[in-house]
C-alpha cells in the first residue's frame, strides 16, 4: 500500500493491540461482547398480499413504497420540466401552453421535485430501507406508525396530483407560494389549486413527522451491541441530521400552510395586508406577507440540507467502498454534517435580500451563509483525499460519485456569489439563480441517488444492474446536465429574467434564443436518458446476474444479513454484534481488502490500520 | 444540560478506529439514552411542538395590530379559570406518577378520572371562551390578534385531544388490571404525565406573553432602547 509508505504514522489495529494486551490469552477475551440488554422486538409479519406488500410494517417494504411513489412524482416533475423547456426553447410550439399553464407547471415542478421527490426519496426511501439494516436493528421502533407515515405521504401525493384536475388547475403562484398573490384571484389556481397544495403539504409534514420519529429513535435507541454513534456509517449520520433538521424546519411549513389556508378559507389576514383591488378595498388587512417569507424560508433553507446531508453521507460511503479506502477524516465528516445542519438555521434570509431588510441583517445573513462553505469544503476535501491513491474502481457507482463532487463544487461556488447581498440583488431574479440551485440541489443530489441505486440495488433485488447501460446513463446525464446549466449561468449574467413565460420583443430574446433552444434540446435528452435506468431495472429483474452476498465487498451491516435480499427482521435468529467501524478497507496484513463490522478481533490479529 | 452537552462533545470526539476506543465501543449496549422508546418519542414531539408554538408566538408578536387592546382577552374570567383547571390537571397527573414511584396504588384510578374530567372541562371552557368572544363580535377574521388567539388555542386543544386519546387507552387498561399489576402501565403513565406538563408549560408561556406583551411593556421597552 502506497499510503503506508507516505503516511509514516500507522498504528496497530484495534484487534492486534487488544491481543497484545492480553498477550496470548484466550481468543474469547478479545472477542468479548456484553450480553444483549435491549429486549428483542416483536414484529408483525404480514401473511396476506395486503399486509405484506400494501399495508406492510417492514421498513424495507415501506422504503421501497416511498421510493416508487417518489419516483412517480419525479417523473411527473420531469414531464412538467419538458413542457416548460418546450415553451422556453420553442415558444408557441406547444399550442395548448398559455402563460397560466406555464406558471402552474413551474410551481408544480418546483414543489414536486424539492419536497415530494428529493426529500421523500432520501429520507423516506433510503432512510427506511437503510437505517435498521445499517444500525443492526430488526425494524424501526414503531413499525405501525412508520406504515401510517407512508400512507400519509401517499395521500399527500394523491391530493397534490388531484389539483391538476380541479377547476382552475393547480396553483401557479411559484413554488414559494408567496402571499398575497397565491390566494387572490388573477393567479392561476388561486381557488382549489392552492388549497389542495396547502392541504397536501400539511399532510406531508404530519406524515413525515411520524416517519422522522422512527428514524431518530431507531438510530439513537435501537442500535445493535457494539454499534456506537461514532461507529455508524456516514449515511446514517447524514439521514439522522437531516431528520433532525426536518423535525425542526417542517413545523414552519406546517404553520404557514395552515395560516394561509385560514386566510383563504376563513378570511383571516395572517399574511394579507390591506389590498386595493379595482378600486375596491378587500376585507383583508393588517397581516404581513413578509412574515410568510420568513416562515417559508425558515423551512426552505434547511430543506436544502435536508436533501444534501443524506446525499453527503451516502456519497461518503460509496466513495469509501469503491475506492477501497477508509473515509478520510471520519470525525471531521461527522462534525461537518452536524455543523452544516446547525448553521442551516441561521441563513434563511439570504433568500429574501430583494424583499428588503436592515443592512445589518443582510450583513449577518451573508456572513453565516459564507461560513457554511467551511464545513462543506471540508467534506469536499475529504472526499478527494479519500480517493487519493485509493484502489479506485471506475464502475457506474464511482462515476456517479465523481460526477456529484464536480457538480456540487460547481453549484457551491455560485452559491458563494449569491450569498453576498450586493451580488445577489442584480442576479436574484435571473437564470443564474435557476442554474445555481439546480446544480447544487437538483443535479448533485440526483447523482448521489443514482449512485446509491446502482450500489444498493443488488441488496434490494438480489441482482446486479447492467454496468454498460449504467455508464451510458451516467455519461448522457452528466454531459447533458452541464449542457443545460452551464449556458444557463450565462443567460443569468446577461440578465435574462426567470419566471417569464416568453420574452416578447425584448433584446434578451434575440440574444438568448439560440442558447434557449440548445438548453431545451439538452433537457429533452437528459430527461429521456433517465428511462435507461428504468429499462435497466426491468431487464435486471428478469435476466440480471445474481448478486450473491456482498458483491461490493463492503463492511457495513446491511451487506451481512442472513439472506439477500434481507427478510423481515433482517438478521435471522441473532442480531449482529459490531466489533469495528465500517471503513476498514485495504488494511495492511488482512487477507482481504475489507474487514466487515461483524468480524471479531481474533480473526484479524495481524492487521494494521492507518492513522487518519 | 451541562452533562448532556459534555456527552455530545465527548461522543463526537471519539476515534472509533483506535484500539483503546474500540475496546470501549465493543462494550456498548447500542442505546444512547437510558429512556424508553415512548419517552424518547414524547421528548422529540416536545421539540417539534415547541418550534410549532414558538413560530405562532413569533407570528403573533410580529403582526399585532397597533390599535388592539392586548389585555382584552385577559379580562374575561374564563381564561384565568382555564389556566387554573390546567394547573389542577398537571398536579393530578404528577401525583399519579409519584404514587406509581412510591407503589401507592389505591388512588390511581380516581386521579386518572380527575385528569380526564378536568381536561375535558378545560376543552369545554375553551369552547365557551370562543363563544363569548364571538358574541362580543371578535371572530377569527376580526384582526390578526384574534386570528392568532383562535389559532393557538385550537392547536393547543388538538394537542390535548391527542393526549386524551392515549389517556383513554391507558386508563381503560388500568381499569381492567388488578391493583398489583398497575406497574405494567407505569412507563405509559410517566410519558403521559410529562406530556401534560409540556402542554401546561406551552399554555403558561402563551398566557405570560398575552399578559406581559401589552402596550405598557412595549412602551417600557422602547424607553429602554431610546
Amino acid at each position: 500500500m502506497s499510503d503506508e509508505i507516505d503516511n509514516k504514522q500507522s498504528i496497530q489495529a484495534q484487534s492486534s493491540e487488544t491481543m497484545n494486551q492480553y498477550s496470548g490469552s484466550a481468543a474469547a477475551d478479545i472477542d468479548y461482547v456484553r450480553p444483549a440488554e435491549i429486549p428483542e422486538q416483536d414484529l408483525y409479519h404480514g401473511h396476506s398480499f395486503i399486509t405484506k406488500w400494501v399495508f406492510c410494517q417492514d421498513a424495507k417494504v415501506i422504503g421501497v413504497q416511498y421510493f416508487l411513489t417518489a419516483v412517480f412524482t419525479g417523473v411527473v416533475g420531469l414531464i412538467l420540466s419538458w413542457l416548460m423547456r418546450l415553451q422556453l426553447g420553442f415558444p408557441g410550439l406547444a399550442g395548448f401552453m398559455t402563460a397560466e399553464h406555464y406558471y402552474q407547471f413551474v410551481t408544480m415542478h418546483g414543489m414536486i421535485m424539492v419536497v415530494y421527490f428529493l426529500t421523500a426519496l432520501f429520507l423516506g426511501g433510503f432512510g427506511n430501507y437503510l437505517i435498521p439494516l445499517m444500525v443492526g436493528a430488526r425494524d424501526m421502533v414503531f413499525p405501525y406508525v412508520n406504515m401510517i407515515s407512508f400512507w400519509m405521504f401517499f395521500i399527500a401525493v394523491a391530493v397534490l396530483m388531484a389539483s391538476f384536475f380541479v377547476p382552475g388547475g393547480p396553483t401557479g403562484s411559484g413554488w414559494t407560494l408567496y402571499p398575497p398573490q397565491a390566494i387572490l384571484e388573477g393567479t392561476p389556481g388561486s381557488g382549489m389549486g392552492i388549497l389542495l397544495m396547502l392541504v397536501s403539504l400539511s399532510l406531508f409534514v404530519i406524515g413525515f413527522t411520524m416517519g422522522g420519529l422512527n428514524y431518530l429513535i431507531t438510530i439513537l435507541q435501537a442500535r445493535t451491541r457494539g454499534m456506537t454513534l461514532m461507529r455508524m456509517p456516514l449515511t446514517v449520520w447524514g439521514i439522522f441530521t437531516a431528520t433532525v433538521l426536518a423535525m425542526l424546519a417542517f413545523p414552519a411549513l406546517l404553520v404557514s400552510s395552515i395560516m394561509m389556508t385560514l386566510d383563504k378559507v376563513l378570511g383571516t389576514s395572517f399574511f394579507m395586508p390591506t389590498i386595493l383591488k379595482a378600486g375596491e378595498v378587500l376585507e383583508y388587512g393588517g397581516g404581513s406577507p413578509i412574515l410568510f417569507q420568513h416562515l417559508f424560508w425558515f423551512f426552505g433553507h434547511p430543506e436544502v440540507y435536508i436533501v444534501a446531508l443524506p446525499a453527503f453521507g451516502i456519497v461518503s460511503d460509496l466513495i469509501s467502498v469503491h475506492a477501497r479506502k477508509n473515509i478520510f477524516g471520519y470525525r471531521m465528516m461527522v462534525w461537518a454534517i452536524v455543523g452544516i445542519g446547525a448553521l442551516s438555521f441561521f441563513v434563511w434570509a439570504h433568500h429574501m435580500y430583494v424583499s428588503g431588510m436592515n443592512p445589518w441583517f443582510g450583513f449577518f445573513f451573508a456572513t453565516t451563509t459564507l461560513i457554511i462553505a467551511v464545513p462543506t469544503a471540508m467534506k469536499v476535501y475529504n472526499w478527494i483525499i479519500t480517493l487519493w491513491r485509493g484502489n479506485i474502481r471506475i464502475n457506474t457507482v464511482m462515476l456517479w460519485c465523481l460526477g456529484f463532487i464536480v457538480t456540487f463544487v460547481n453549484g457551491g461556488i455560485t452559491g458563494i456569489f449569491l450569498g453576498n447581498v450586493s451580488v445577489d440583488v442584480p442576479l436574484s431574479d435571473t437564470y443564474f439563480v435557476v442554474a445555481h440551485f439546480h446544480m447544487v440541489m437538483g443535479i448533485a443530489p440526483l447523482m448521489v441517488i443514482m449512485g446509491a441505486v446502482y450500489h444498493w440495488f443488488p441488496l434490494v433485488a438480489g441482482r446486479m444492474l447492467h454496468e454498460g447501460l449504467g455508464k451510458w446513463h451516467f455519461w448522457i446525464t452528466f454531459l447533458g446536465a452541464y449542457s443545460i446549466y452551464f449556458p444557463m449561468h450565462y443567460l443569468g449574467f446577461i440578465g435574462v429574467p426567470r419566471r417569464y413565460f416568453e420574452m416578447y420583443d425584448s433584446p434578451y430574446m434575440t440574444s438568448a434564443i439560440g442558447m434557449n433552444e440548445f438548453i431545451s434540446l439538452a433537457a429533452f435528452i437528459v430527461g429521456a436518458a433517465q428511462f435507461i435506468l428504468i429499462f435497466n431495472i426491468i431487464k435486471t429483474l428478469k435476466t440480471g446476474k445474481p448478486a450473491g452476498k456482498n458483491p461490493w465487498k463492503a463492511n457495513s451491516l446491511e451487506w451481512h444479513t442472513s439472506t439477500v435480499p434481507p427478510e423481515h427482521g433482517n438478521f435471522g435468529d441473532r442480531l449482529p454484534v459490531v466489533h469495528r467501524w465500517p471503513y476498514d478497507f485495504s488494511v495492511p496484513g488482512a487477507k482481504e481488502d475489507f474487514i466487515p463490522q461483524t468480524t471479531p478481533p481474533s480473526e484479524v490479529v495481524h492487521t494494521e490500520v492507518e492513522k487518519t | 444540560m451541562n452533562s448532556f452537552i459534555k456527552k455530545i462533545f465527548s461522543t463526537l470526539s471519539q476515534k472509533p478506529w483506535e484500539a483503546e476506543q474500540a475496546a470501549i465501543d465493543t462494550e456498548h449496549t447500542g442505546q444512547t439514552f437510558n429512556l424508553s422508546n415512548q419517552m424518547s418519542a414524547v421528548i422529540i414531539i416536545f421539540g417539534i411542538s415547541s418550534v410549532l408554538f414558538s413560530l405562532i408566538f413569533t407570528g403573533y408578536l410580529y403582526s399585532l395590530p397597533p390599535e388592539q387592546d392586548t389585555t382584552l382577552i385577559l379580562r374575561t374570567n374564563l381564561l384565568w379559570i382555564n389556566t387554573l383547571v390546567l394547573i389542577f390537571v398537571t398536579y393530578f397527573f404528577d401525583k399519579i406518577r409519584k404514587d406509581f414511584n412510591k407503589k401507592i396504588t389505591n388512588k390511581i384510578k380516581q386521579n386518572l378520572i380527575f385528569v380526564g374530567a378536568l381536561s375535558y372541562l378545560f376543552l369545554v371552557l375553551q369552547l365557551l371562551l370562543w363563544y363569548q368572544l364571538m358574541i362580543s363580535g371578535n371572530y377569527v377574521s376580526t384582526n390578526t390578534y384574534f386570528s392568532s388567539f383562535y389559532f393557538f388555542t385550537a392547536l393547543h386543544g388538538i394537542h390535548l385531544l391527542g393526549g386524551l386519546f392515549f389517556w383513554g387507552k391507558v386508563t381503560s387498561k388500568i381499569f381492567k388490571l388488578q391493583e398489583k399489576d398497575y406497574a405494567k402501565e407505569e412507563k405509559n403513565i410517566n410519558v403521559l404525565s410529562v406530556y401534560w406538563l409540556f402542554l401546561f408549560i406551552v399554555w403558561f408561556v402563551f398566557f405570560a406573553i398575552m399578559f406581559v406583551y401589552n402596550d405598557a411593556v412595549i412602551a417600557f421597552c422602547k424607553s429602554l432602547i431610546s
